[in-house]
């Protein structure tokens, strides 16, 4: 059988993220008590909820932007529960659904909210190989 | 279905649900049958612009003596030796005269290739297996191209054991060399999953959920209104 890919330098995952104390600070955060101070334009409610025997976040309930893709929120959880790089985070929505990585959370809201919230199911598996 | 895997009708009731909803969507699946029985399996063609990634070719280049080979690389069906290290291919010397032309400094441009999905059954595994294959209108194709189509979110798995993941196989039924999505993975991550929908009474349609977690990683796109598919009876 063929030989398979060549690999360039060590990509990473999380290249273009930010840690999670820093400017996610402003992007992503559990919705104040008091809500006020939620953008209804540009935020929507997401309640993440683990599949299987992923880790489940301590903090569920996240303003998102609507414009944050699923990839960014891939990473985001996979940060904050700290897999490693050889673990790969699933997202899901309606239970059964992998929406595509670029895919915008709002337009997910749009098409799956209910109660004024995105819910979204992750789940985490070994890596490909 | 249980355990993450699905038996051969269940997987032919999925995909015919999957393909009423193309049709009225036009979405483009279709059904091939195999000696007109009912085994068969999906196939999908889809033409996509894809730029030749700039950064990696010169990043080869620096990256070391193996580098100045690699400006192209074809699809073989030999066996390849892989460097243990960079996991290179070494160029086909015979296939020269047919190798891709970069330009000198590593310029390039995009081009148009058509992408093949093949959604097959594999009994050994009792789960569905993606085949593809890439093909271009006006240059000869590079591995590249159809690694770029991979997306950024897999791409670091994918790479960590690329044998294991992406490999050239033969077509079951056509005996063309495609490449294929190992499906040794599938049970594992699809099993949390089914777990999770049966236990709350909301079957699933098990290709389509297998489906758009895999089609991203080779750059094939489900699109969200498949959501509304009906679940196929138990």
């Amino acid at each position: 059988t063929w030989g398979g890919f060549y690999v360039v330098g060590a990509y990473k995952m999380s290249d273009s993220a930010e840690s999670p104390t820093e400017t996610q600070k402003e992007e992503i955060h559990p919705p104040p008590d008091d809500s006020a101070t939620n953008d209804d334009k540009k935020k929507i409610d997401v309640l993440l909820k683990a599949v299987g025997d992923t880790p489940i976040m301590k903090t569920k309930k996240w303003a998102v932007d609507k414009g944050r893709t699923v990839q960014s929120l891939a990473q985001f959880i996979s940060r904050f529960l700290k897999l490693d790089a050889t673990e790969q985070l699933f997202i899901y929505v309606n239970q059964s659904f992998a929406p595509s990585p670029d895919q915008e959370v709002g337009v997910l809201f749009d098409c799956f909210g209910s109660d004024g919230k995105l819910v979204l199911h992750y789940c985490k598996s070994q890596a490909w190989g | 279905m249980s355990c993450g895997v699905l038996d051969e009708e269940e997987f032919s009731r999925c995909c015919q649900l999957l393909l009423h909803h193309s049709d009225s969507v036009g979405d483009g699946w279709s059904w091939e049958a195999v000696q007109s029985s009912d085994e068969g399996y999906l196939k999908k063609t889809v033409l996509r612009s894809v730029p030749a990634d700039q950064s990696i070719t010169q990043k080869h280049k620096e990256s070391g003596s193996d580098s100045e080979q690699f400006d192209y690389c074809r699809f073989k069906t030999e066996e390849q030796g892989v460097n243990g290290s960079a996991d290179s291919l070494r160029p086909d010397v015979e296939d020269e005269d047919d190798c891709v032309c970069r330009a000198p400094g590593g310029s390039s441009c995009s081009s148009v290739l058509q992408f093949e999905y093949h959604v097959l059954y594999s009994c050994s595994y009792r789960t569905p297996v993606l085949y593809f294959r890439a093909s271009t209108l006006g240059r000869s194709l590079t591995l590249e191209d159809v690694w770029n189509s991979v997306h950024p979110n897999y791409r670091l798995g994918l790479q960590s054991r690329p044998l294991d993941a992406i490999t050239q196989q033969e077509h079951p039924f056509l005996g063309q060399a495609f490449f294929f999505l190992h499906p040794c993975r599938t049970e594992e991550f699809m099993k949390p999953l089914l777990q999770m929908t049966w236990d709350q009474n909301r079957p699933v349609n098990y290709v389509l959920s297998w489906l758009s977690v895999v089609g991203p990683m080779v750059g094939l796109d489900v699109s969200l209104d498949y959501v509304t598919l009906q679940q196929p009876t138990v």
